[in-house]
């Protein structure tokens, strides 16, 4: 029986499509069965996060309107065939296509066959969102370490408590440990102590993220990448399992901490 | 780096990390609150109508209203200056 998690954030462009790329890629890869779903309808991404945008043939308004049957709707991970699905969005209709009762009944059909169920939500907090999270059993936050993102997490935190999804977690992206350090981000307690829900994973800033996606891989996959490592964490402590959090560290080079410590910095690298 | 950055970096300027944290809290508090400017308006008038029928020296258009982040709570506060009488 399937566990239905709504990934959402508020603000866009904070990683929610990401996070359900790599999470959903992750507890496949964990052996678990999953499907996700893009809900961002008019707007579809998450199929080219995946690599998939070339195989979609019909797509969730197909199947809520009754043209394809979910399962002929599902694209095979080409990863994970066996382990993992997305159910892509139209990109030619709008948001009004699907509806709350839509949502239900098709994550109700799907809670059979599979492990989980990952809903990528789109931006926002009008009728996308409440479709969004109308099947859904949990929901995770996405936000950055950033006044708007937080601020409007914190929007999205008062929702889905009233639409009586529990508790939401929270995943903080992007976060970089030397700007955290000299005082120029949000911290992780910083954020937590706004917010007030539990934390489920923090994703350091990697610039391994944006050559992935541009390939349509995901960095989950790639035992190098720090973003990657934090998802497939996420993904065990969604399942459960007592991971235990890890400080934060950015590694940084003999030469770029000598230099460092005269006050320059390389070219290209954050600061 | 920490001790180049309080030496040449901030320049007795607060860390914009801590000046992240009070305008989220600030904001915040007004989004929670959910209270329009419309309301608020309102809001001032009643209670300056009270206030005046209790304390005759009190200058019921210098109401001012804020939101406060606090510690262990936010406040609603209200300040309403009193005219001097002799």
């Amino acid at each position: 029986m399937a566990r239905v998690i709504t990934i959402t954030s508020g603000k866009g462009g904070v990683g929610k499509t990401t996070s359900s790329a790599n999470l959903g890629t992750a507890l496949a890869q964990q052996g678990a069965k999953v499907v996700v779903i893009d809900a961002d309808i008019g707007l579809r991404n998450l199929d080219a996060v995946m690599g998939l945008e070339n195989r979609i043939v019909y797509d969730i308004v197909d199947v809520v309107e009754g043209r394809a049957p979910v399962r002929k709707a599902l694209i095979r991970d080409k990863h994970f065939p066996e382990h993992l699905s997305l159910l892509p969005a139209s990109q030619t209709r709008d948001k009004d296509s699907v509806n709350q009762d839509d949502m239900i009944e098709l994550t109700n059909q799907l809670r059979a066959d599979y492990d989980f169920v990952f809903i990528d939500s789109p931006a926002g907090i009008e009728s996308g969102f409440r479709n969004a999270i109308a099947g859904a059993d949990e929901v995770i936050i996405v936000t950055t370490p950033e006044v708007s993102a937080v601020r409007d997490a914190d929007r999205i935190v008062g929702l889905v408590e009233a639409a009586d999804k529990g508790k939401p977690r929270l995943i903080i992206n992007r976060i970089k440990a030397r700007m955290v350090n000299r005082g120029e981000m949000l911290s992780i307690e910083d954020v937590l102590q706004i917010l007030a829900i539990d934390l489920i994973g923090v994703v350091p800033d990697d610039e391994l993220i944006v050559p992935a996606t541009n390939r349509g891989e995901v960095v989950v996959l790639d035992k190098t990448s720090p973003a990657g490592r934090s998802f497939d964490e996420i993904a065990r402590r969604i399942r459960g399992e007592d991971v235990p959090f890890t400080p934060l560290t950015e590694h940084v080079g003999l030469f770029e901490r000598l230099f460092g410590a005269l006050g320059w910095r390389p070219r290209g690298s954050e600061r | 780096m920490s001790f180049f950055d309080t030496l040449f970096r901030n320049n007795g300027r607060e860390r914009s990390s801590d000046t992240a944290r009070k305008r989220l809290l600030t904001v915040l508090v007004h989004d929670r609150v959910k209270l329009t400017p419309d309301m608020m308006e309102q809001m001032k008038a009643e209670l300056s109508a009270v206030i005046a029928r209790y304390v005759p020296n009190a200058d019921a258009s210098g109401i001012e209203v804020t939101l406060l982040h606090g510690e262990a709570n936010d406040h609603l506060k209200a300040d309403i200056p009193l005219r001097r009488t002799t």
